[in-house]
């Protein structure tokens, strides 16, 4: 096992070295620069070209790539080049907000939609199969940020229940958990409504199976028929499916942090876009690779728990 | 099941790790005190220095002087909850707080309420210059031909204490720095706007600034004004910060303190307690970042916020005003949006196009895009609603120079110029609604006359960048700018023609027909002719149509109706509604 996650992590290397190369390369392709941006259309030429020099913008531009290589190499993912922050420490502010709204929708996502795909599952062409296919289809196609608006209307403005935005006091247990939930929801309920679908589908070809059919003609109580039988046999489709959405829920981020103003990397993704801030955005994506990485390889290590006939 | 249920304590371990990270920055809160209070009157008497002007010598006298004083006084204090008003813009993030770099609006509105200058514009009302860190508005003397201006400061004005320096005293040799600071490439933005100008401390309240070309004060007071360079940052606080680290430790003297700083969250600024015009009624701003308009509007509804950015669209002005508890205010400065032509390029080189096209442009089919009360159309690039030398309808249609809509007459003019079957451009837009609004209805307009343009959509960086390497045939910008001057010198002057000028700058149209006249204003000291040289300068780029009109899109902001901003909203030259230490909450 220590030799496999040893490979798999060598073998992340050349592909985030993949990742950080086409975004360093493209976010300076890209028309526009961070002095613009900076300064705004009012300053002038010779303040643009002097804000250049100070950002770096004016050295090859394989002296900036060497530099920034150089200096993650060290861990240090620089400072930024609008507000002179250091990334590190921006970084360190905005990633418990996206860590827990991810982590959050995933278990909303899973502790929904595995029972919900189940009970349609065993409850095949009934109306309540019926209701949960719609959900599931309806969930499909809703983009995220709308539906995070039509919840903001409904729970913190008619009912008052919840704040509808900012991202709360990390230290306040009451007020963090206030604010995410309407986020959590948002993204949980989407990841809901695609694992119900996945479970159900994964379910209904393991109920048809002869094992299954053995197993309730010995007489076996149908919750034991389910949940022992059938599910762990369906379990690895819905690992997997569970698995792309947390990596798939970092991207979501992006917008539901936007909507409901919390902080978050998805949120300093979207400033970094807008300011040109080269060397936060290189930060952010470094850190969404090495989430992805880390989520690809915790499933792999959940599909051999899962199946002891998957060996690595 | 063991396996799964070791799945879920790894999903739950993966949580309290998150939980775990760095906190967020403290937000400064402090108890404040609910003061009873009670107006006691004293009478003051003081020696104060005086420079007086002895058979042409300047010499300092001292006198004694008399003052009546009302004073607040504080009795039992009571405690009660701090007061902070929560407003959020459309911005992502800080820019900066160097006022000296401020250009996004976000950054603009923070430094505002942090800095003072030597002059201000007076609070809501742009229109009008006042003291600020001066005591009073001086009158400009000729020496060997140069301008003096001579500034006597206030006593007592307090410099932030911050980590880094205790608050102490500013004085003249602040003032002097941060105005050198300001002509400085290396430390500010806007150091073109101080060529030229010499800035020396005569005593410890006094400041004199010499311009080597004397300028008229409509003029001068901008360059020293609470508006990009003018603000005073103290030298102390700014060498003990260090550069870098002042773009979010910033130290100045105004309502309102720094207190922290949340990347992508907010800023949160505190009531400075020792400010010069009084404690501020606030005990402090929350200032967030929320660049989504619904997120804003949710926000504001359910209370969360006292005040927002809104849309500059009429239509959304009505709907929030209908709201319970929400007022919208409209107010200036509004930025002018203007068509302008590139001259050295063909069909446009021809004056009959340019003007044909004018012809073929309805400036209320523009308007009706953004609606009442946020627009208004304009018939000169400088806006006579807010600055001297711009020019009303009146005046242009007596001139012939309304261009007032005429389909025909502009498909007669493009027939005369060889066009009759029309032509194709192709440029790119921002993705801003006060771009892209303007583009797309130029676009529909023209098709009308047989004018096909092609739009590419851009970001709005980008779109900076493009115009400026000479892209587009047509550009179509939206600006403020403090005075006639600064409006015509950066749009019309040949040194500021884009990529080819001495200065290269934000001359789309390549116009070299106005120089002399700006030069000459620029240097005339008498206000009514000066005035009057600015509008024939517009005339001149009306009568060879280099650049179209279009409207002025005026500042949008909803309140909740327990926010009294302490002053009326006319024009705000800080593109906010000014928050100082007038401004309060009645009724909550």
């Amino acid at each position: 096992m220590i030799r496999y996650l040893s490979s798999r992590l060598v073998l992340a290397i050349p592909t985030m070295l993949a990742v950080l190369t086409l975004v360093f390369f493209v976010v300076r392709v890209i028309p526009g620069d961070p002095a613009t941006a900076a300064l705004g259309d009012y300053a002038s030429q010779e303040a643009v070209d002097a804000m250049r020099e100070r950002m770096g913008l004016n050295d090859p531009l394989y002296v900036q790539y060497f530099h920034f290589l150089g200096d993650l190499l060290r861990g240090d993912l620089g400072e930024s080049m609008i507000t002179g922050k250091p990334i590190s420490e921006i970084v360190m502010q905005a990633l418990p907000y996206t860590l827990e709204l991810t982590l959050s929708s995933v278990l909303i996502g899973a502790f929904l939609g595995v029972p919900i795909g189940i009970f349609t599952a065993m409850k095949r062409n009934s109306l309540i199969d019926y209701l949960g296919r719609i959900f599931s289809l309806a969930g499909l196609s809703v983009p995220a940020f709308y539906l995070g608006i039509l919840i903001m209307l409904l729970f913190a403005i008619k009912l008052d229940l919840f704040p509808a935005v900012g991202g709360g006091d990390l230290h306040d247990v009451k007020d963090n958990l206030s604010h995410l939930a309407l986020p959590a929801l948002t993204l949980g309920l989407i990841m809901t409504t695609s694992v119900t679908r996945l479970t159900r589908s994964a379910m209904l070809n393991v109920l048809g199976e002869h094992y299954v059919r053995t197993a309730r003609a010995k007489g076996l109580k149908e919750s034991r028929v389910v949940i022992r039988h059938a599910l762990r046999a369906a379990l690895v489709p819905i690992v997997s499916i569970i698995g792309i959405w947390a990596a798939n829920l970092i991207a979501d981020s992006v917008l539901t942090e936007t909507v409901f103003a919390r902080p978050g990397l998805g949120k300093m993704l979207v400033g970094a876009i807008m300011q040109r801030d080269y060397t936060a955005l290189q930060s952010v994506m470094v850190i969404y690779s090495v989430f992805v990485v880390i989520v690809n390889l915790l499933t792999d290590l959940v599909y051999s728990m899962v199946d002891p006939r998957i060996t690595h | 099941m063991k396996k799964l249920g070791l799945l879920i304590s790894l999903l739950m371990i993966a949580s309290m790790l998150g939980a775990c990270a760095t906190p967020t920055p403290e937000v400064i809160e402090k108890v404040v005190t609910k003061e009873v209070e009670k107006v006691v009157t004293q009478v003051i008497k003081e020696t104060v220095k005086e420079t007086v002007i002895v058979e042409g010598t300047p010499q300092v006298v001292e006198k004694e002087v008399t003052k009546i004083v009302e004073q607040v006084v504080t009795a039992t204090p009571v405690p009660s909850e701090p007061v902070f008003l929560r407003y959020a813009d459309k911005a992502g993030d800080l820019g900066t707080m160097d006022p000296h770099f401020a250009a996004a609006t976000q950054d603009r509105n923070l430094v505002d309420m942090l800095y003072n200058a030597l002059v201000r514009y007076k609070p809501g009302d742009g229109s009008v210059f006042e003291a600020d860190l001066a005591e009073a508005l001086p009158e400009p003397e000729l020496v060997d031909g140069k301008q003096v201006w001579t500034f006597n400061l206030r006593r007592g004005v307090m410099c932030h204490p911050s980590e880094a320096v205790d608050s102490y005293e500013l004085t003249s040799e602040d003032v002097v720095w941060s105005l050198q600071k300001s002509a400085n490439a290396d430390t500010s933005a806007y150091a073109g706007e101080y060529a030229g100008m010499t800035v020396e401390a005569v005593d410890t309240y006094t400041v004199k600034i010499t311009l080597d070309n004397p300028i008229s004060p409509v003029l001068f007071f901008p360059k020293v004004s609470d508006y990009a360079g003018g603000f005073i940052v103290c030298k102390k606080a700014y060498e003990a910060v260090g550069a870098d680290d002042f773009k979010t430790h910033p130290v100045g003297t105004g309502p309102f303190m720094f207190g922290s700083y949340s990347p992508q969250d907010k800023v949160v600024l505190v009531a400075n307690p020792d400010y010069f015009r009084g404690r501020p009624l606030l005990d402090g701003v929350e200032y967030r970042f929320m660049p989504e308009l619904n997120s804003r509007e949710l926000g504001l509804e359910s209370g969360e916020l006292d005040v927002i950015n809104g849309a500059a669209e009429g239509i959304w002005v009505e709907r929030m005003n209908a709201k319970e508890g929400i007022r919208v205010d409209v107010y200036g400065v509004g930025e002018v949006a203007t068509i302008h032509f590139n001259t050295t390029v063909e069909p446009l080189d021809n004056p009959l196009v340019r003007q044909a096209i004018a012809y073929a442009l309805d400036r209320d089919e523009f308007l009706a895009l953004f609606g009442a009360p946020v627009a208004e159309n304009v018939y000169s690039q400088v806006p006579v609603k807010f600055l001297a030398g711009g020019l009303t309808q009146a005046e242009v249609a007596e001139l012939g120079l309304e261009y007032a809509f005429d389909r025909d007459k502009a498909k007669e003019l493009l027939a005369e110029a060889g066009y009759a079957d029309g032509f194709e451009l192709e440029m790119v837009s921002s993705e801003r609604e006060s771009y892209l609004k303007n583009y797309e209805s130029m676009q529909a307009q023209l098709a009308e006359v047989g004018i096909d343009i092609k739009i590419n959509v851009v970001d709005h960086s980008s779109m900076h960048k493009l115009i400026r390497e000479d892209a587009n045939p047509i550009v179509i910008y939206v600006a403020w700018r403090p005075n006639a001057d600064v409006y015509l010198t950066r749009f019309y002057h040949s040194d500021s023609i884009v990529v080819t000028g001495a200065k290269p700058d934000t001359n789309f149209s390549h116009y070299t027909g106005i120089d002399d006249l700006i030069e000459a204003a620029r240097i005339e000291l008498n206000a009514d002719k000066q005035i009057q040289m600015w509008k024939d300068a517009q005339i001149k780029i009306l009568e060879d149509m280099v650049a179209y009109p279009l409207q002025y899109q005026n500042q949008v902001t909803a309140r909740r109706d327990y926010v009294d901003y302490g002053h009326e909203l006319k024009s705000v030259m800080g593109l906010y509604a000014q928050f100082d230490e007038t401004t309060r909450i009645v009724g909550k």
